[in-house]
């Protein structure tokens, strides 16, 4: 019998048409963005609301381009605590999933607890973290990961726990421990479901960099918003808050990059996120 | 070994003639399997009887809930029984399996997404085996793709194969194993009735090329007369073997059978006790 073609092109044609289908999605909101955008300009100018209230996007820009350097070394040290911040958050997460599954007993006691404590309002930790660990990097990493470890537990452990139990049954059925399902079928099948938690944690991570800098810092984004807010340079606030946002963005898209790159064969999950 | 001898020379043992069937390829004896509901014990299945030769092909028929799948769970040793005893080529089912005697296909294929057919295919047997080098059990792997009609599509992942098309995968990691008998539970139950068809007349042909014994569960009358050698009727409550049913048809089975009139005749019967087993199941 003769091997057939792949549908290798087929797909990379596909992913092109994909990329273009994107793009003119995009033409809209642009268009609706520019719009906002002018409105907001001329209601500023036509009201003549003063600047400390709220500055035109004028304002704003320039603001962004006197204050660049500032900006930019006040975003080198927050894009360090989330960085530094979400990666032990993704250990502790996946950590805590994979105690939950090997050790099943110690799992059973642990899972409350975790769902627990992820009723507690992390964000009014940040004040005791700065007791703790002073105004460096540490309570800010802290934060983060307390704060965004938990949606990578949740999505890791759903993931482990979705493999079919007549799967199981199979490579049970040859042999195979529990062990040797967790690292051969469990965790590869989880990553999709991983990627999905990271992706949430990575937009918690920039919420927990800039509480932590609010609560006490001498460097960031945060502190750059809340040192402006007091000098009522409304201007440099909406600044920091556009930097702020393009960051949070980057590091998404960056968590997204890599879920195609490693898990090219997951389902693609729709954004319904629960807070 | 002696024993296997013996049943290739007897082929058509009976539970009748035979009681202490030791030629049957698998076999059960005076069977039960109790369940804990909510605290409570209830009897799934009693009395069963059952003496498979090897190189058979036998369905398991019956309305919903008469335990047909548990007692395919019992005889692959997914499942330990309360009472009576189980062998599948002389040994307990559980001991079968781990000696890649037993393969097994359920309703979903159960594919990994993230591997290709080939490399499901041969992920039981690596799993079996150990010591079986990648590239002997790949090419096991992709004679059994060929077997199963799947030759061309080696390297996609499931995603991009029909639900037909994964279900022949199963199969094909199932007899990579190269197993003494195939357990299959409603292997095409979630297919549509042309795929289906298409599948049946596969699975014929897979099982006089292979010459496995064949154990399956269905739904299906048409399904178990075309495909079986004898069907094994369950009733309800608790689920236990009505009846037996011989299938006196020609091989090989073509497109034919389903017009001789052994085949109508069969098909007859056993709606006719479905019927009757699902009655007393509404009244129970």
């Amino acid at each position: 019998m003769s091997t057939q073609p792949m549908a290798g092109n087929g797909a990379a044609s596909g992913a092109q048409g994909a990329a273009y289908h994107a793009a003119s999605e995009l033409v809209p909101t642009l268009a609706l963005t520019a719009a906002v955008l002018l409105i907001w300009e001329l209601a500023i100018h036509l009201l003549k609301v003063p600047n400390f209230v709220l500055p035109a996007p004028s304002a704003v820009v320039a603001s962004l381009i006197e204050n660049r350097i500032q900006l930019a070394t006040a975003t080198k040290s927050t894009a360090v605590e989330i960085v530094v911040g979400f990666v032990l958050a993704a250990l502790v997460g996946v950590g805590v999933a994979l105690v939950i599954v090997r050790f099943e007993r110690f799992g059973k006691a642990l899972y409350p607890l975790v769902v627990l404590f992820q009723t507690v309002p992390k964000v009014a930790l940040a004040p005791i973290f700065i007791l703790w660990f002073g105004y460096d990097l540490a309570p800010k990493v802290t934060l983060i990961v307390v704060i965004a470890f938990f949606p990578v537990a949740i999505d890791m452990l759903a993931g482990l726990q979705s493999v079919e139990p007549s799967f199981v049954a199979l490579m049970q059925s040859v042999g195979a421990g529990r062990g040797e399902i967790l690292l051969r079928v469990r965790i590869p099948h989880s990553l999709p479901y991983l990627m999905a938690g990271l992706k949430v944690a990575i937009t918690f991570s920039v919420i927990g960099a800039i509480v932590g800098e609010f609560a006490g810092a001498n460097a960031g984004l945060g502190y750059v918003i809340q040192f402006a807010s007091t000098q009522l340079d409304t201007a440099l606030v909406f600044a920091a808050l556009v930097v702020v946002s393009v960051l949070g963005l980057l590091f998404y898209y960056i968590v997204e990059f890599a879920e195609h790159v490693l898990v090219p064969w997951a389902p693609k999950f729709e954004l319904a996120h629960r807070n | 070994m002696n024993m296997m001898v013996a049943a290739d020379t007897m082929p058509s043992v009976q539970a009748s003639a035979a009681p202490q069937s030791v030629a049957a390829h698998i076999s059960a004896r005076a069977l039960a399997v109790d369940f804990l509901v909510k605290g409570h014990r209830q009897r799934v299945l009693e009395g069963i009887d059952l003496a498979i030769p090897k190189g058979s092909f036998v369905s398991l028929i019956g309305p919903s809930g008469c335990g047909k799948s548990t007692l395919l769970k019992v005889l692959a040793g997914l499942v330990a029984p309360s009472e009576g005893t189980v062998t599948v080529a002389g040994v307990a089912p559980r001991e079968a399996a781990k000696h890649r005697m037993i393969g097994l296909v359920f309703q979903d294929a159960t594919l990994l997404p993230w591997k290709t057919a080939i490399e499901n295919a041969a992920f039981l047997l690596q799993t079996a085996d150990k010591s079986i080098p990648r590239k002997q059990a790949m090419e096991r792997a992709a004679a059994m793709l060929q077997l199963v009609g799947l030759a061309g599509a080696e390297n996609k992942r499931p995603a991009h194969l029909s639900g037909g098309m994964r279900q022949r995968v199963a199969i094909a990691r199932a007899l990579a194993l190269d197993p003494e008998v195939l357990f299959m539970d409603e292997p095409f139950g979630a297919l549509d009735a042309i795929t289906r068809e298409e599948m049946s007349r596969s699975l014929l042909e897979i099982w006089e090329r292979t010459g496995k014994t064949v154990v399956l569960v269905t739904h299906s009358i048409d399904e178990a007369v075309f495909l079986s050698r004898e069907v094994h009727v369950m009733g309800v409550n608790p689920g236990r073997i009505i009846e037996t049913l011989p299938i006196a048809l020609s091989h090989p089975r073509t497109e034919e059978s389903f017009t001789e009139p052994a085949f109508t005749a069969a098909e007859a019967r056993l709606r006719g006790l479905l019927i009757e087993s699902h009655r007393s199941k509404g009244s129970a």
